[in-house]
């Protein structure tokens, strides 16, 4: 029997929803590392798969560790409410990009200066921090295996069966 | 490590403004990554990362203590990346303080009060840092520096002659060289582990007198644990507002209360500033600065403060011991006898508390009531007027203690006290280590 997904459509509904991003790796020396994503979306040729935009520039240390052994962990926060998801998976590489990734990057920071300044941050802050020229703009692809509940609280960082509501 | 790269010019970065991410690695190599509550500067080597629930990352650090931290500067954007390795968790003591009061106006400012709980200061050691590559936005026009600030205040406070000068100069300081409007200075009295307000500006009414038991708010937490407390967010567990006196009239620390002279302060500050005076390792004093601007005093304003604390600490104690010399003219003593028609003042003194009224309204208790009750028991019983600060050191009813007498704080606390409260009886200077009682009514006093 196929293990149920764990990129169930409500987990992918809210992970593309345009959300504060973190990715991190670990190097084979046992050292991770880690990089704010600019975007997510689902990969549309494996529906189980996402699609994470980073800076490349921003992100070498951790695609060197992705290349090594593709273990990934990805942390996205509603900054609005603190709703708080982290994802993990072990078949993390890097894409190509295509047009459609390129596409997400100004809808994704649009996005941000809205939610971001409900808690106060301009959007010129939020205009440099998420900044990246097209050409650097790179692909991580993974499949999420495992899913925590992160919200900040005491049952923060606790495993989500699959298929169950978020935190 | 790179020379201009360091944790001394990233401290922005360090203050809670905005979240930092943290990456830490299992035994079996798994990534995880979270958001840190608050990542605080310790020293240009260190980091403290709250601890505040047992998680992924707890475990993580335990058993593998390498992780790296992402922060950006809340002004420019600018990111970094730090290497740090675990040392160790504190669960008590100034550090573990400190980041307590921060974490508590952080969790206000992100809606968390109530979620976070500190268990711990988790201890790392900086390894490395880098600048992440990206766009970042110019610096904040610089405000106007504080070493000229700090240096002018030095030279007017090394200036002063008598502690009551020495207490004025620094208020005026504060308020005119560091631009701060909200300021109090409280005196320790150690034994019995609280302070008292001997200065304020900024308030409606001085305070003086009104106390604050050790480990109460901002300025009790700086007193205990002798460290600077700061908070750049308000936090309301940690105000001088209702809520504290909540917490002490219904706990166990109500008798130590002092309700009769209300305390001044802001009611809702967004910025509170409590630094330690100290003379070598004894507390002379906590100064404490708020303001209801955010972020208005940042890691370079508690430099400033606890650096020129650390002078007024020796200068207080020298003075207080003898004043060099009165740097101020005694009044001429040429005061009207008192109306001997008007109704006469009544004085009742408490023994048990050395708690003083007048027309039945509290002044003052403790060793500054013992203080006045000996001059008006004097004065009424051989006719003097002025009295020597040697004689009062000896006399039994001021019941000083033995070794730290405190004798000029606590005369300059009951003058103001009666400037603040009665128009017909105060004290003054009356040449090098004299003082002058100054009666416009006639007194009666009780005791018992």
């Amino acid at each position: 029997m196929t293990p149920p997904t764990v990129l169930t459509p409500a987990l992918a509904d809210f992970v593309t929803s345009h959300l504060s991003i973190h990715i991190a790796a670990s190097d084979d020396h046992g050292v991770a590392t880690l990089v704010r994503g600019l975007g997510c979306r689902r990969d549309p040729a494996t529906a189980d798969r996402l699609r994470l935009l980073v800076a490349a520039p921003q992100a070498e240390p951790v695609l060197r560790a992705l290349a090594a052994n593709g273990r990934i962990a990805v942390v996205f926060s509603e900054p609005e409410s603190h709703r708080t998801v982290q994802l993990k998976g072990h078949d993390a590489h890097r894409a190509e990009r295509d047009p459609d990734d390129t596409a997400l990057l100004s809808p994704y920071i649009d996005t941000l200066v809205v939610r971001l300044a409900t808690v106060g941050t301009p959007e010129a802050f939020v205009r440099a921090l998420l900044h990246c020229p097209a050409e650097a703009l790179c692909i991580v692809r993974f499949t999420p295996d495992e899913v925590f509940g992160q919200t900040p609280g005491p049952q923060a960082e606790q495993r989500l069966a699959a298929g169950s509501a978020l935190p | 490590m790179n020379p201009v790269l360091n944790l001394d010019t990233l401290r922005s970065c360090l203050e809670g403004i905005l979240p930092a991410g943290l990456a830490t690695c299992a035994p079996d190599g798994t990534p995880n990554v979270t958001y840190v509550s608050q990542l605080m500067y310790v020293d240009p080597e260190h980091v403290a990362l709250s601890f505040q629930f047992f998680n992924k990352t707890r475990e993580n650090i335990l058993a593998n203590p390498h992780a790296t931290v992402l922060m950006m500067d809340p002004d420019t954007a600018a990111r970094y990346r730090l290497s740090i390795r675990y040392l160790r968790t504190e669960t008590a003591g100034p550090l573990f303080e400190r980041m307590k009061a921060t974490l508590a106006g952080i969790a206000s400012h992100t809606g968390m009060a109530g979620v976070f709980r500190l268990r711990g200061a988790d201890i790392y050691r900086v390894l490395a840092m880098e600048t992440v590559p990206g766009r970042s936005l110019p610096p904040p026009v610089a405000r106007a520096p504080l070493l000229p600030a700090l240096r002018r205040s030095v030279d007017a406070l090394s200036a002063c002659r008598s502690l009551e000068h020495l207490i004025d100069t620094l208020t005026t300081c504060i308020e005119r060289h560091f631009g701060i409007d909200h300021q109090m200075l409280l005196m320790a009295d150690d034994a019995a582990q609280r302070l008292y307000i001997v200065a304020s500006r900024g308030y409606a009414s001085s305070g003086a007198g009104a106390e604050i038991p050790y480990g109460v708010g901002v300025i009790g937490v700086a007193a205990r644990e002798q460290t600077p407390i700061r908070i750049i967010f308000p936090a309301a567990e940690y105000a001088y507002s209702r809520a504290i006196r909540e917490q002490l009239e219904g706990g166990e620390l109500a008798d130590r209360l002092e309700a009769s002279i209300p305390l001044p302060g802001l009611p809702e500050p967004s910025s509170q500033l409590a630094v330690p005076v100290r003379a070598g390792d004894r507390l002379m004093a906590v100064l404490y600065v708020e303001s209801a601007q955010q972020c208005r005093f940042d890691y370079d304003m508690e430099d400033a403060l606890v650096a020129l604390c650390a002078m007024l600490g020796p200068c207080m104690c020298a003075l207080q011991a003898d004043s060099l010399e009165d740097d101020s003219p005694s009044p001429p003593h040429d005061h009207p006898v008192p109306d001997a028609t008007a109704a006469p003042l009544r004085v009742h003194y408490f023994g048990r508390d050395g708690s003083v009224f007048l027309d039945d309204h509290y002044l003052i208790k403790g060793v500054a009531g013992s203080i006045l009750r000996a001059l008006l028991e004097d004065h009424l019983a051989q006719g003097r007027c002025e009295f020597s600060k040697c004689e009062m050191r000896l006399d039994p009813r001021l019941r000083l203690p033995e070794v730290v007498d405190n004798l000029d704080a606590r005369l300059i606390l009951l003058s103001r006290r009666l400037a603040d409260r009665c128009a017909e009886l105060r004290i003054e200077k009356a040449g090098r280590g004299r003082i002058r009682l100054v009666l416009a009514r006639p007194v009666v006093l009780t005791a018992d």
